[in-house]
């Protein structure tokens, strides 16, 4: 077992954070507060990750990507994490690195993927995942989007909420049902172009934290399809929707790891030079507990990350080590930023501070990907089984 | 590297079924599984790697529908039908 990186890789790393640090970071408490409503508040910013690589690293150069194996392609997104202070925008990347252009690359055609990956790789289009339902969130193949057969394709009626990007989206990854007798069975999965009639999106959502991506809801009404948008089998929708989540449980974190490592980094900076009592604050036994805390959380976190990407490197799929790597990441990153809004006393708490932006950053983290009740229930039933 | 099989015994199939997702409920070969819940999501996976481990050979993920899983026989016939 080696744990040491390859220089290149370490390398690769240093550069995506100066990169972060220097073009991902401007304005960040104001962008937050205005909540992505602005393009000109996100958009450029997507775009200097794309032109700088960032949404290829895993995907074949051939397509236009890097070329990078998952574990050095986790690296620098970690390290981008570590300079970026914008959980929205990362999370965003993140979502459509993972969740969509993973399965796109496994379950594309070749004209899919040709057609596809490199637009996405540029930045010239962004997609948005559309499977949750106003009431169908945990248990998301009870969704009634129907995709109804017609000739040359099918058309899509239903609603999809909740839903990163989509209020800007070119593309969408729909699941829904062809057959609702068949419950999770009778679902297939489609990429829609934003442009096809009966495409509607919503206007946005705000939320709490990750307010500088883009979100919302998607409509499709008697929205037409071609044959050749299907991705995979017909009926294939539930397999291609796990092997989504799994690369979504395994990684959609990946910067959030650098960002519990700036965050301690940044409480340790703070409890040496800021003095109560005489002395400086990490001379508090309380304080200085926590501060070891978040060491244990940033290092177990990051054990249980780069294990993900060894295995995703060999190959490998397991549904229950991928919701206990989502489980551990999302509860260790909410509890670390809850330590240092208790580290940083009022200032963490004022509305502009990065370490409340954390906070509410964080708490998302604990729904989306599966609830953390759901994962909870992956691991113990895989465990009663084995 | 041994040669990849492209059968499964139905037998072997059941016993796995029923002992390491059903508790050790009895099936039978022409059973319904996921219609009618008896296998989840997870199990269907376990089933999977099983396949995989048994016939030596990928089981790839948009094979995983209805129609080559929904009974052992099922599964069974769509193994043979890789060759």
């Amino acid at each position: 077992m080696d744990f040491a990186l390859p220089e290149q890789t370490i390398t690769l790393g240093q550069n995506a954070r100066k990169f972060a640090q220097a073009e991902l970071s401007a304005d960040i408490a104001q962008r937050d507060k205005r909540g992505a409503v602005d393009t000109a508040d996100w958009r450029p910013l997507w775009d200097a990750c794309a032109n700088y690589g960032l949404l290829g690293l895993a995907l074949p150069k051939a397509l236009g990507g890097g070329g990078h194996d998952i574990q050095t392609t986790v690296h620098i997104l970690q390290e981008l994490g570590y300079g970026a202070p914008d959980g929205g925008l990362t999370l965003g990347l993140g979502a459509q690195i993972w969740s969509m252009q993973m399965p796109i690359l496994e379950f594309g055609t070749e004209a899919q993927k040709a057609d596809i990956l490199p637009k996405l790789i540029s930045g010239d289009m962004i997609c948005a995942h559309a499977v949750t339902e106003s009431h169908s969130g945990s248990d998301a193949m009870a969704l009634t989007t129907r995709a109804t057969k017609v000739d040359g394709g099918y058309v899509l009626n239903g609603e999809k909420v909740y839903i990163g990007m989509a209020p800007a989206c070119d593309l969408a990854f729909v699941f829904a049902t062809v057959n609702p007798d068949h419950g999770a069975w009778g679902v297939s999965a489609f990429l829609v172009e934003a442009t096809s009639d009966g495409f509607i999106r919503k206007d946005q959502t705000q939320k709490m934290g990750t307010r500088t991506l883009p979100f919302g809801a998607l409509e499709f009404v008697d929205c037409f399809v071609p044959d050749t948008a299907v991705l995979g089998k017909i009926g294939a929708g539930n397999a291609i929707f796990n092997r989504s989540l799994e690369w979504e449980r395994r990684f959609i974190f990946t910067s959030q790891v650098g960002a519990m490592a700036r965050m301690l980094d940044d409480c340790v900076s703070f409890a040496k030079t800021r003095d109560v009592f005489g002395g400086p604050i990490h001379t508090h036994q309380s304080v200085s507990n926590r501060l070891a805390d978040m060491k244990l959380r940033l290092e177990t976190a990051q054990l249980m990350l780069w294990r993900a990407a060894w295995e995703a490197d060999q190959g490998a799929w397991d549904m229950a080590r991928a919701a206990a790597t989502k489980l551990h990441i999302s509860e260790a990153y909410l509890a670390s930023a809850m330590d240092a809004m208790r580290n940083f006393g009022a200032r963490g708490y004022m509305e502009d501070a990065e370490i409340a932006r954390n906070m509410r950053d964080a708490l998302g983290g604990i729904t989306y990907g599966g609830t953390s009740d759901i994962q909870r229930q992956i691991i113990s039933a895989a465990l009663i089984r084995s | 590297m041994s040669t990849p099989k492209h059968t499964i015994d139905p037998a072997e199939l059941t016993r796995f079924v029923s002992d390491k997702l059903l508790g050790g409920r009895a099936i039978a070969a022409d059973e319904e599984l996921l219609l009618s819940g008896l296998v989840d999501s997870l199990g269907v996976m376990s089933l999977v790697a099983h396949i995989e481990d048994v016939t030596g050979a990928p089981v790839p993920m948009q094979d995983v529908i209805l129609e080559n899983f929904a009974t052992i026989n099922a599964i069974a016939d769509y193994v043979g039908a890789r060759a």
